[in-house]
């Protein structure tokens, strides 16, 4: 039959159809079950296995003493496995008992514990309390699992150094960003096995992992050194002189350790997010400005390095100096300095004197001056161990005019960040090494022991130990006498440096518009505390570096040298110079016979009350001093109607012969050194009568503001 | 009755296949049903149960000769309909769709007996046009045909079982002897069209007649994961399915071990997806075995209908092929990602009376053609 050969035909043909499908089947079971097998086998682990986050502790963060400047503290979080709420069938009234407890919108709590996840966050950090409730509640599929905190313990201080942890713990800014490695640990877990509806099956995989605690860091900031530079900052920022912008930096210079940083406006890491982002950053690393005359150190040294100045040599300055055809002016236009030597221009921060130096290092060779700056570390990051870091602004060498080279020499014309200007006065100090400045001394693993340790890194040589000692003896010289008097430390040697630059804006410089600083470090011999203080547009006048900023300088770094125990110092160098000399006895000489012959011997004649007779003196007959001392001679006046002496800063012993001399009697009180009497000198007594004097150890605030 | 002579037609492997593959279902059904109830045999005893019944009915389809089927069909073709129209009526709904009628503790599904009801009917129709089938005018009889019980298929709703139908019809139009070219050129323009129609529907918002899970499914096993809710909702069955099947390897993870079907991530696993439990716990080696059965009683089915006594028989036969056939394709394809979701059930294997008691029927006629090939010598 012709219609059965059809059919057997169209079978075969069906047949091969179907081999067909049923082959094209096969492989996609090979590729399935070969090819995605090992993928897929993962997955069908992944469905069934369930995990809660036990979050690690984060890393103390300690300043040097181990003073704890950022922990940890223990909350609880609130977890839900939304298949195991809704098999409860309960999700409704377990979304509103955990939105009352927690204060958060129901709706918003049962859209999370409903989701179509294996697990979800309900809420993070949890009062104590409320993490106690819910658990007493012990609602299905609902968890309350520690979890940790970041807890700044002093507020802002310090906040720009050490940043803040946002809501994950997971650093944001500063350290806390830097170090979050070392810092954040390793989170463990728990696993549970738990089917498609979310039933844990119990004897089924349920293992804990611990979690790995973070680092903890330990500064080189020193946390009292810290506070003193912010109760400055506080200080001047409550002050009319009220600058949009204040900051504060001391380091040693030797190791290139951060022992301050600080910066108004501040903010208190512990709320970070109600301040404007803007003022999250820190000013000290990120910030760039024209250093104006504190570049002149940098000047300085490059040009007494080279030799191309003496500090002897004489310079003229009649106020201005004509560059390339341009008059730059000196800051005392129209008046000048006259005849000055290099050391007399440092002290006056002179701008025609430098300009000259940026010139001569220029005319030795092409670039010198430029190879110096590169070398101090500007135009590049110090490598601080702060995120942020800004590299400043240079002219390219290509694009650089000899006018530039000039203005560059006064501190203009350069922008630079404190840390960049810091770190390589820091070279002037430690005698010529550039240091990578730090923050982190040791990271300790979760049992204090020490894993890593940042020993001072020195980056290059910049300049011989010789000119450093050089200008820093300059240097000196603009705090004794110079533009700096304000950063004068009673019994220390301090050498620094004054700035006061226009803020440039669009179109040239902003009238009224001033960045302070001071830039400096004691003691000089011997330097332990460099101190950057940066005022950005004090208010009002005056606006001088000297005036603003010097004065904060000087309270901090005295606040610290004798925080930090660093012994006060005698005049070494003029001791080693010139011989003492013996006190001669001139009591009942007279005041001219007393003073010439105090006078030959180098010493200062200083007659107290009135008459021609010297009745007592002091320092006493036999006293060895250094020359230039100055001897009090009291002299004998009317006996019947005497003066009441000026003993102020007399011994006891010394005082009660002063007043004797007198024939007035000493009524003590105290010990120590005279401080107040009563009656005042000057007042006119009858003979013998009684002079109170209140004797008292002279303090250490008296050093202070 | 069935004379000792025509036993001696008796294909062996046919039926051997069926017996193994009832076997394992059972053997797999214990491990996959092990969790859903309280006791873990309840659906294998019920399975066992169908299966006796099965062979029952079988057993009464190979009794009358098949020839009387041609003389009643017209009475087949509307008891079917009065059927699909009752269980509109009066049908049980469960999960969306009326499907089952209750008689009793009986839950009866007629959309399965509809399929054995147009194979019987079109066989006898195709029969009587064979030679006839060479145009379009020639093919609008046979489409009518299954036109009414498609549509009532269709309203219930289930679009698996309505295709079913047309793939039974497309089959048997083939092995009747339709002009090739023509069902190529049909074949062709239908799956353009619906294609059409889907894109339209989803990317411009065609409105079609069906509902939109139903046409989720359809689509969704070409990216499983763009579901809208990424791979937990249309998606979900089949990148479970997968992961089951991918993750039992060479051997399987064993009897009663896949965590997907033991652990409930994987619907419907004793039913429609059952080759993912064969695929996760008997593992590739395996599966491929399950294969080589269904190849098997296939290949017998499409021989017994080439050395059948008559076109009606071979017809009878060659619609039961194409039916199992689209079954089995349609079914494992969706379960390894290659096939849309229409919830057609794996003959033989998955759990459902109503389709193990027609599936077992529909090869009773097979096996009817199979013992009366032979001519009764005068």
């Amino acid at each position: 039959m012709q219609v059965n050969i059809i059919i057997r035909k169209r079978l075969l043909v069906v047949f091969f159809l179907l081999s067909l499908g049923l082959l094209i089947v096969a492989f996609r079971l090979v590729w399935l079950q070969f090819v995605r097998g090992d993928e897929l086998r993962q997955m069908a682990l992944e469905n069934r296995l369930n995990e809660v986050p036990v979050m690690p502790q984060r890393g103390i963060i300690y300043d040097r003493n181990r003073r704890e400047l950022a922990i940890s503290i223990a909350t609880d979080y609130i977890g839900a496995f939304p298949p195991e709420v809704k098999r409860s069938g309960r999700e409704k009234e377990i979304a509103a008992q955990l939105a009352a407890i927690l204060n958060l919108p129901e709706d918003k709590v049962l859209e999370k514990i409903t989701r179509n996840t294996g697990f979800e966050f309900v809420a993070r950090k949890v009062e104590f309390q409320q993490a106690q409730k819910i658990k007493d509640l012990k609602l299905p599929g609902i968890e309350v699992v520690p979890e940790n905190r970041r807890y700044y313990p002093n507020g802002p201080l310090a906040a720009h150094v050490l940043g803040f942890a946002g809501s994950d713990n997971q650093g944001l800014e500063g350290l806390e960003v830097m170090y979050e490695k070392e810092l954040r640990g390793v989170p463990g877990k728990i696993v549970m096995e738990f089917d498609a509806i979310g039933h844990e099956i119990p004897q089924a995989v349920h293992r804990y992992i611990p979690p790995q605690n973070g680092y903890s860091l330990v500064l080189t900031l020193d946390e009292n050194i810290q506070f003193i530079a912010e109760r400055e900052l506080d200080n001047i920022a409550a002050s009319p002189t009220k600058p949009r912008k204040a900051s504060i930096l001391i380091m040693d210079p030797n190791t290139g350790e951060i022992l301050a940083m600080a910066s108004r406006p501040a903010f208190d890491p512990n709320k970070y997010d109600v301040y404007p982002p803007e003022i999250w950053g820190n000013p000290l690393v990120r910030d760039t400005y024209e250093p104006g005359s504190t570049f002149k150190i940098i000047t300085t040294a490059a040009a007494l390095e080279e030799g191309v100045v003496r500090p002897e040599e004489r310079f003229y300055c009649p106020g201005y100096i004509k560059v390339a055809g341009e008059m730059l002016r000196c800051w005392t236009f129209p008046l000048g300095h006259g005849s000055e030597t290099f050391a007399e221009g440092v002290k006056n921060s002179c701008n025609p004197v430098f300009i000259t130096l940026a010139l001569r290092l220029e005319e030795k060779k092409p670039g010198l001056f430029y190879d110096y700056i590169e070398a101090f570390g500007f135009g590049r990051p110090t490598g601080i161990d702060l995120t942020g870091e800004a590299t400043g602004l240079m002219i390219s060498r290509q694009e650089l005019k000899p006018i530039n080279i000039a203005t560059i020499g006064m501190g203009q014309g350069i922008a630079v960040t404190p840390i960049q200007l810091a770190t390589a006065a820091a070279a002037i100090a430690n005698g010529g090494k550039l240091i990578r400045p730090h923050l982190v001394k040791e990271v300790l693993d979760a049992e204090g022991e020490v894993v890593r340790r940042y020993e001072p890194e020195v980056v290059r040589r910049v300049i011989s130990p010789a000119t450093a000692r050089k200008v820093a003896e300059l240097l000196e010289g603009v705090v004794a006498e110079g533009t700096g008097r304000n950063a004068y430390i009673p019994g220390y040697r301090v050498g620094g440096k004054t700035g006061t630059a226009q803020k440039p804006g669009p179109g040239g410089y902003q009238p009224g518009k001033y960045v302070a600083s001071f830039l400096g470090f004691a003691p000089v011999n011997n330097p332990r505390l460099l101190g950057l203080v940066v005022i950005d547009e004090p208010q009002g006048y005056p606006y001088y570096g000297g005036t603003v900023a010097a004065p904060i300088f000087q309270k901090v770094m005295a606040d610290a040298l004798r925080y930090l125990e660093v012994p006060p110092q005698y005049d070494a160098k003029k001791e080693e110079n010139k011989v003492p000399v013996t006190v001669p006895n001139v009591v009942g000489k007279s005041l001219d016979e007393a003073r010439e012959e105090l006078q030959k011997l180098g010493l200062v004649a200083r007659p107290e009350g009135e008459g021609t007779v010297v009745v007592a003196q002091t320092p006493k007959a036999g006293a060895i001093v250094p020359p230039g001392t100055k001897v009090i001679l009291y002299l004998q006046g009317n006996n019947s109607r005497p003066l009441v002496p000026d003993i102020t800063g007399l011994r006891l012993p010394e005082a009660a012969e002063v007043l004797e001399a007198y024939g007035l009697r000493l009524v003590p009180q105290g010990t120590g050194k005279a401080a107040e009497q009563q009656p005042v000198p000057g007042t006119r007594v009858s003979p013998g009568a009684q002079v109170k004097v209140i004797f008292q150890e002279p303090a250490r605030e008296a050093m202070g503001p | 009755m069935v004379g000792r002579r025509l036993w001696r037609n008796l294909d062996y492997p046919f039926i051997g296949s069926i017996i193994a593959i009832l076997a394992l279902s059972l053997v797999v059904l214990n491990s996959a049903a092990a969790g859903i109830s309280a006791d873990p045999d309840y659906y294998v005893k019920r399975q066992f149960l169908w299966i006796i019944l099965g062979f029952g009915a079988m057993l009464a389809a190979i009794k009358v000769d098949y020839q009387v089927l041609r003389r009643y069909h017209l009475p087949i073709y509307l008891f079917n309909l009065a059927l699909l129209v009752a269980v509109l009526l009066v049908g049980n709904e469960a999960k969306g769709a009326q499907r089952w009628i209750a008689l009793g503790s009986f839950i009866f599904q007629p959309s399965e007996f509809a399929k054995i009801s147009v194979i019987i009917t079109l066989s006898r129709l195709l029969e009587a046009r064979q030679g006839r089938l060479n145009n379009l005018k020639d093919l609008v009889m046979p489409f009518l045909h299954i036109a009414l019980p498609m549509l009532l298929i269709l309203v219930q709703p289930d679009l698996g079982t309505a295709l079913v139908l047309m793939a039974i019809l497309l089959g048997m139009l083939y092995l009747a002897g339709a002009n090739t070219a023509l069902l190529a050129k049909l074949i062709i323009t239908g799956g353009v069209l619906v294609s059409f129609a889907l894109f339209a529907h989803f990317h411009y918002g065609l409105p079609l007649p069906l509902k939109e899970y139903q046409l989720q499914r359809l689509v969704v096993f070409l990216n499983p994961y763009n579901d809208g809710e990424g791979g937990l909702g249309a998606g979900y069955h089949i990148i479970q399915s997968q992961i089951a099947i991918g993750s039992g390897g060479i051997w399987g993870k064993g009897l009663h071990q896949g965590s997907q079907v033991h652990l409930n991530f994987l619907p419907e696993h004793h039913t429609d997806f059952i080759f993912s439990v064969v695929g996760e716990e008997l593992g590739f080696i395996r599966t491929l075995g399950v294969l080589g059965l269904y190849f098997i009683l296939l290949y017998r089915t499409l021989h017994i209908a080439g050395r059948a006594k008559d076109m009606f028989g071979a017809l009878l036969a060659g619609g039961v092929a194409s039916l199992f056939a689209f079954h089995l394709l349609v079914n494992i394809g969706m379960t390894i990602g290659i096939m849309p979701v229409t919830g057609i059930p794996l003959p033989l294997f998955s759990y459902g009376g109503s389709a193990m008691l027609s599936n077992l029927l529909s090869l009773g006629l097979v096996l009817n053609v199979n013992l009366r090939r032979q001519k009764i010598p005068f």
